[in-house]
């Protein structure tokens, strides 16, 4: 199994995904980031896949279901790092990320969070 | 130059799964396939091999080179499962009985350049896939 590093950056959490995980390690990803979320009352969370070189449907799945529970806890989420071969293959496979936020590194998904953040605390 | 390779394994865990996509990565990179072309095949290899563990408990993959006019990398995915029912539906994208996506099969279809299923009710299910090196 391998393991989940999620490491706190003022607002943001950013967790880097092992590079081939089992089904095992993607479902502990999701409670490990939901708990995160919760403890550090984070605003914001990148998922950085850049080191993933398989996303198949059930990775997709797990990570759309992540996105989505992490939106109604309030929080906004980036994608970042997704690997050209990857991004071929999970088109043709037929997996949309649809209304996922998607950054092609993480300092860009940094930029946006932090600026999606920011809009939302002047808007109130 | 390019090696003839081949070997099987038992799919029985969730852990098969990776150590499937491990495999199949070795055969596709050691032919020659591209990096494209080994996400496509080891993607396919991991939504077979899935379903394998979730439909019918255990299996076994098989790889080899294939060499008509073209050199290829040929899957077989076996199993004696509980067979599909209805092949043309489990083809199409969204039809699941489980609680996936439904995109396994078709998608399965769409990154190889041949597959063939045959599957008996009752007696399990054998899928075929095949990718061509680029001429
Ligand atoms: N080896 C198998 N044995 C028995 N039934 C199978 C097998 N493989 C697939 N099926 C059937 O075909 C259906 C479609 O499979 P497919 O892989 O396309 O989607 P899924 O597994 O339901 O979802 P997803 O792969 O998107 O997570 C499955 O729901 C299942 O009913
Ligand atoms: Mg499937």
């Amino acid at each position: 199994m391998a393991t989940v590093s999620v490491i706190k950056i003022r607002d943001i959490l950013l967790v880097a995904v092992p590079s081939d995980p089992d089904d095992f390690t993607v479902s502990e990803l999701q409670d490990q980031v939901l708990d995160a979320l919760q403890r550090y009352n984070a605003k914001g969370l990148i998922l950085d896949i850049s080191t993933v070189e398989t996303v198949d449907s059930f990775f997709a799945r797990t990570i759309s279901e992540t996105v989505k529970m992490v939106a109604l806890m309030g929080g906004l989420t980036v994608l970042s790092g997704m690997r050209a071969c990857v991004a071929v293959t999970t088109v043709q496979l037929g997996l949309s990320f649809d209304k996922t936020l998607t950054a092609l590194d993480v300092d860009r998904a940094m930029d946006m969070l932090s600026a999606a953040i920011d809009s939302m605390e002047t808007g109130l | 130059m390019n090696m003839l390779c081949h070997g099987e394994m038992p799919i029985d865990t969730e852990n098969d799964i990776v150590m499937a996509r491990k495999s199949v990565r070795e055969a596709a990179v050691s032919l020659g396939f591209g990096v494209t072309d080994v996400t496509r095949i080891v993607t396919a290899a991991s939504e077979l091999t899935r379903n394998i563990y979730v439909y019918a408990g255990s299996g076994i993959m098989r790889w080899q080179s294939i060499n008509e006019n073209n050199l290829g990398l040929e899957l077989v995915f076996e199993d004696h499962g509980p067979g599909i029912t209805d092949i043309t539906l489990a083809m199409e994208p969204g039809y699941t009985t489980g609680k996936g996506l439904g995109m396994g099969l078709p998608g399965t279809k769409r990154l190889m350049d041949e597959m063939e299923i045959m599957s008996e009710i009752g007696k399990g299910t054998t899928i075929c896939i095949r990718k061509w090196l680029r001429r």
